[in-house]
């Protein structure tokens, strides 16, 4: 009597759908445990987590998640793991702030809507230009010098640190701040949040729909590069020749080479789509909500561009399973902060004097939601038989 | 007759795709006996040995050692039970040296121990039976045949009771082969029972005492050295195809007038994966409408000559000219737009893109300009070929990995035939297809060159193919390309000398 | 004392220790075909782990010396991860990367949880650490495991399975190998040296723990190390002196170069970046391969054409 791995006749149907759902159960469930191991009840902590699905909060994570799930959907496409989306994103900060502290810095409150526009504009496309390059910068290492991209981009997501945390504490230097190592507030003619205001009626289920609501439309901008960029996404893979040579390079590189094709200049081309649109994000980011950049450089994307790996992960690499996924996977992390907030969470942390491990939290909810996923992924293909 | 050293009962074995590979199969293995299996490509054959070998779980039947049933869970389990296999590829580990190989099947060498006494046992054997390779030297430095000499000396100190030979000398030359029957008559005279496995029918008749015949996965037949003759056989191997399955020549060589030099090869030297001469000064040209063919045992430079002629191996010395143009390392890409055609070696590697249909298969290499696919187009393309070639399932969007392997390569072969336009360029381009889809194939082939006047060059370990539909042959040797031969008139013998060392 | 003596002492074989027995520990794993993209998190766990150890003496009145204890927690826990990753990925044909990637995330998780609570209970860790003069007891150590092990590998028949695994695992299976169990040995014996890394790192080389610990990065440079010296116990040598006495020169460098603190750290990285290009644009790659199976996922029952 053994077990055996046997490879499934037919690929289970709805498999995907299946194991992503099983690895979010494992997560809340190790996380659960965790929780439970330091004195807490589990009940509140599912309860938040459940409860943060309805909750207005997600709506920002989830427009960049999703932003950030098709850059990264790209290049996974390919095979090629980025995970350097955050230095991606801490160059593109970079570009912005160039532009709009340095180049074009003022302190009027208000400017002519085409000045306004123009230096947004130029903004983005320095930003995507940086995400680009630095993405590029990875591909370029990997498809030339055939080094893993995996220890590359993490390696560059430290060097965009260092080299943040060198601008910021130098030429960069807010003048407008005292005691403070951050830049200057972005200048208000160039924020692209959309202020909105409301009032709290004391329903809950009001105040929730009226709640998604402000975030909506306060992000407004963001939504409409949202949408283009799915659309860009959808017909990049699939209607174009480009997004063909990237699913081959995914699925099998050597064929690629045998039909004539440069892997190296689709490896290249493949990272620099993927840190444009992660540029991009940064961007739309630092315009409409984080406004200015502070050392040290790794706490200001709140481990997007790591997040961001889940998100297309458990999209099944589904070019309309994207926004399904983010919205989970903001749900369950913040969920997971949320869970820190809890009056019992509060005392457990202070009876074993872990105030502040917050942040150990949030990692072991996504680190278990991940690897439950990519062990559970074999059940896709495989299944396991008992053998007399 | 004395009881079975080893028997196989009902044994039964589906694979994922629906595919029967072996249904109720049963054979008994008696000692002192040379008992082959015989069977074209897909008949089952290679499945029910790695069943006996422990890689594969059969889902029905039974497997009875010396009168006990037993279950093989695993290699190392078969070779505890007295149980070893060679293959077609040899299974050494290119990196380590003869030694460590040989220890790592050993259970007398105990898991600390340095290779001194490994060493000291590989010499005795070796002299008993002539190998004279350095028990140090590293594995990928050795010939094919060194290799499977290796395999058969690990056997012997493993006291095999039960020796399975899986197409291992199906494609070395007749007089190397007869070297290792001298060795695998010690096992025979020892009481030991040896199996082979071959789909070539004399293979088969050179040593058989008993002959087992499979086809599409069921025992067909078993007959004994007295009764057996190639006729007999071919009907059992085959059925009712038998009539579209032929080794006969299509025309006689140069039937067909040919025209201009399309491929032109001047002194090629290439190197190989670690840095050796692979190619050693080739030279070749191939005209349109000409099917040029290269004979030689694998490992002798013919794959590392075919892709550098493509492309995608570096040459270090020489030219390779297609229509005149000089496309010496400029890359796949200028080699391919010229219209050659490419049919590698483990096609499922090179070839394919096992994620991706059909259709995205056959867009890959046919909408190489355009910035957006005609999908249409594509798609109409790709059902000509699936009905062409009969590919099965039927159907466009079907994942080439749900595929079987025989169609993987039907879907291959028909794609690169209707993308060439100048030139092929093939290695073992039937390569695991049936026999009646090989003959198709090949029929392809020269329809393409006559009608088409197609440049063919291919390269096959398989001796047979090469003389059925060449015009002229080569062969090829430690990277040295001797020739050409005619096909028809050469003495087979003097090809097959050629091909050793 | 020598100033320069008192200068190895306190500052390169500590930083040594460290990173030599990360990578070793790293090489070994990965010689047998598994990729680790865990190693950070695993050695960020393994200095979480060494605290947690290292007070239990104390608690539980114990009669062993705290940092060796210390030792032991992280060894443990280190080779429990590893026997996780190494069976997981040799039974079921997953992402290598993936699993890693999430046990790294996950390992930085349970790091912090060890750690916080040592460090707020007890503060300063001085007093549980390894005292000065131990680290040359401890790079004793280190160098003899490392000639161990690298004999063990070029020599013996288990050094053999380790690298046939590594090469191809269903070749060394048909040759009689049984891959799982070679498999969990590197496996647990690697995590259990990065581990190992990680506590000297706290407990003779920092001295103090902090949450933010787990952003320094410092496995991968070991990453790129191991890569660059082909895995070898003795190439690794030279390379993690050269490292470590890069990384914990910092302040020295900076001061006598008179540059930026955040330039200063930028330095490792950048080194290991261009280690590795080095590695993969030269003859290294081919003196120093990796084993040709290194990530590739492994299905006893693969059908082939």
């Amino acid at each position: 009597m053994r077990i055996v791995l046997v490879r499934r006749k037919k690929p289970l149907k709805y498999g995907g759908l299946v194991v992503a759902l099983l690895s979010l159960l494992s997560g809340i469930f190790v996380f659960t445990i965790f929780a439970w191991l330091i004195g807490v009840n589990p009940y509140p902590v599912v309860e938040t987590i459940v409860t943060t699905f309805i909750f207005p909060g997600v709506v920002k994570d989830f427009i960049i998640l999703t932003l950030l799930g098709y850059a990264l959907l790209i290049a996974f496409k390919g095979a090629l793991w980025n995970i350097g989306a955050e230095g991606q994103m801490h160059m593109a900060f970079l570009a912005s702030i160039y532009i709009t502290l340095i180049v074009f810095f003022t302190t009027e409150k208000s400017l002519p809507f085409y000045i306004s526009i123009g230096v947004i504009l130029l903004s983005i496309v320095a930003a995507v230009a940086a995400g680009a390059l630095w993405g590029g910068l990875a591909g370029v290492i990997k498809a030339y010098a055939g080094v893993d991209e995996v220890p590359v981009t993490l390696i560059l997501n430290y060097i965009a640190y260092f080299i943040g945390d060198i601008l910021v504490y130098g030429p960069f230097r807010g003048t407008y701040v005292y005691g403070y190592a951050r830049t200057d507030l972005i200048p208000d003619p160039y924020k692209l949040s959309i202020p909105v205001q409301r009032q709290l009626s004391g329903n809950a289920l009001i105040d929730t729909v009226t709640g998604y609501i402000v975030e909506f439309a306060t992000y407004a901008v963001w939504i409409v590069a949202l949408i283009l960029v799915l659309i860009f996404t959808y017909w990049l893979l699939n209607k174009s020749n480009i997004g063909l040579r990237i699913k081959i390079l995914g699925s099998n590189p050597d064929y690629l080479v045998s039909l004539g094709y440069d892997v190296r200049k689709t490896t290249v081309l493949t990272f620099m789509l993927s840190g444009a649109i992660a540029g991009l994000t940064a961007a739309l980011y630092y315009h409409g909500s984080l406004y200015r950049i502070e050392y040290p450089l790794e706490y200001n994307t709140a481990s997007y561009g790591y997040l961001a790996i889940l998100v297309a992960w458990l999209s099944m690499l589904d070019v309309y399973l994207v926004p399904l996924s983010a919205y989970i996977v903001s749900a369950v992390i913040l969920g997971s902060q949320r869970v820190s907030s809890l009056p019992s969470v509060r005392e457990a942390f202070i009876r074993l004097q872990l105030g502040g491990a917050e942040m150990a939290f949030k990692l072991l909810m996504f680190g278990s939601i991940l690897l439950a996923y990519s062990i559970l992924r074999f059940i896709q293909d495989y299944e396991l038989k008992v053998v007399s | 007759m004395s009881s079975p050293l080893l028997s196989v009962a009902n044994i039964t074995k589906t694979f994922p795709g629906g595919v029967v590979a072996l249904d109720e199969v049963s054979m008994d293995f008696h000692p002192g006996e040379f008992t082959v299996i015989l069977g074209e490509n897909g008949a089952g054959k290679s499945t029910l040995v790695k069943i006996m070998y422990g890689i594969y779980t059969p889902d029905k039947g039974s497997i009875i050692l010396k009168g006990r049933e037993v279950e093989i869970k695993s290699s190392l389990d078969a070779i505890k039970k007295g149980i070893v296999m060679v293959s077609q590829i040899p299974q050494l580990i290119d990196r380590l040296t003869v030694v460590e190989n040989i220890s790592l099947s050993l259970t007398r060498i105990g898991m600390f121990e340095t290779m001194t006494r490994v060493r000291r046992f590989f010499k005795e054997v070796g002299e008993k039976i002539g190998i004279k390779v350095n028990p140090d030297a590293k594995v990928w430095s050795l010939t094919y045949t060194q290799k499977q000499l290796i395999e058969i000396t690990r056997a012997i100190l493993l006291d095999a009771m039960v020796l399975i030979l899986d197409e291992a000398l199906t494609y070395l030359p007749l007089e190397e082969r007869r070297k290792f029957y001298v060795y695998l008559n010690e096992f025979k005279e020892k009481g030991r029972s040896v199996i082979l496995i071959t789909h070539k029918i004399p293979e088969a008749l050179e040593i058989a005492d008993k002959i087992y015949v499979l086809r599409r996965g069921k025992l067909v037949g078993a007959l004994d050295k007295a009764s057996a003759n190639v006729d007999k056989i071919r009907d059992l191997m085959f059925g009712e195809t038998a009539k579209t399955i032929t080794y006969e020549r299509f025309t006689k060589p140069y039937e067909t007038p040919v025209g201009d030099i399309v491929l032109n090869i001047k002194n090629l030297v290439v190197e190989g994966d670690y840095g050796e001469i692979a190619v050693n000064n080739v030279s070749l040209s191939v005209r349109a409408g000409e099917i040029i063919g290269i004979a030689g045992v694998v490992g002798n430079g013919q794959r590392e000559l075919l892709e550098a002629i493509v492309g995608l191996r570096r040459v270090r010395e020489g030219r390779v000219i297609i229509d005149n143009h000089d496309v010496t390392n400029k890359g796949v890409k200028l080699t391919r737009e010229s219209g050659v055609g490419f049919i590698p070696d483990q096609p499922l590697r090179y070839a394919v893109s096992a994620d991706n249909n059909i259709v995205e298969n056959v867009a890959a290499l046919f909408s190489r300009k355009n910035l957006v696919v005609n999908w249409k187009s594509m798609r109409e393309l790709s059902e000509k070929l699936i009905n062409e070639y009969c590919i099965y399932p039927p159907r466009p969007e079907i994942h080439v990995k749900l595929l079987s392997g025989g169609n993987i390569m039907k879907t291959v072969v028909s794609r690169e035939l209707e993308y060439a336009s100048k030139a092929l360029i093939a290695y073992n381009p039937t390569r695991g297809l049936d026999e009646a889809t090989s003959t198709f194939v090949r029929g392809k082939i020269k329809e393409k060159a006559v009608n088409s006047k197609l440049a063919v060059l291919f390269a096959s370990e398989d001796l047979d193919e090469v003389l059925q539909l060449s015009d002229s042959l080569y062969v090829m040797n430690r990277g040295v390309l001797y020739g050409p031969f005619d096909p028809v008139s050469t003495p087979r013998s003097k090809i097959e000398e050629l091909m050793v060392v | 004392m020598i100033p320069q003596l008192d200068y190895i002492i306190d500052k390169i074989l500590p930083a040594f220790v460290t990173f030599y027995l990360v990578s070793l520990g790293h090489s070994i794993f990965e010689k047998s075909g598994i990729l680790n993209l865990a190693i950070d998190g695993v050695f960020f766990t393994g200095t979480g782990a060494a605290l947690l150890g290292a007070i239990l003496p104390i608690i539980y009145n114990i009669p062993i010396s705290p940092p060796v204890m210390g030792v032991l927690v992280a060894t443990l826990i280190a080779a429990i991860l590893g026997l996780f990753m190494s069976s997981v990925l040799t039974f079921l044909p997953i992402s290598h990367g993936a699993v890693g990637l999430s046990l790294q995330f996950f390992s930085y998780g349970v790091g912090i949880m060890l750690g916080y609570y040592v460090r707020l209970a007890y503060g300063t860790i001085y007093g549980v650490s390894f005292a000065r003069e131990d680290v040359i007891y401890l790079s004793i150590v280190s160098l003899v495991i490392g000639v161990v092990l690298h004999l063990l590998i070029e020599r013996t028949k288990i050094g053999a399975a380790i690298r046939a695994v590594g090469e191809n695992p269903h070749s060394a299976a048909a040759l009689g190998v049984r891959v799982m169990a070679i498999r969990i040995v590197a496996g647990m014996i690697g995590f259990a040296l990065i581990g190992f890394g990680g506590a000297l790192f706290i407990l003779s080389w920092q001295r103090s723990w902090d949450v933010k610990l787990f952003t320094l990065g410092y496995g991968w440079l070991a990453f790129a190390t191991a890569l660059a010296a082909g895995r070898h116990p003795i190439v690794l040598i030279p390379v993690s002196l050269l490292f470590g006495g890069l990384v914990n020169s910092q302040t020295d460098i900076q001061s006598r170069l008179g540059i930026p603190a955040d330039v200063a750290k930028l330095t490792p990285f950048l080194a290991a970046l261009a280690l590795m290009l080095t590695y993969s644009t030269t003859r290294l790659r081919r003196i120093f391969a990796s084993p040709s199976s290194l990530g590739k996922p492994y299905y006893k029952e693969e059908k082939s054409i």
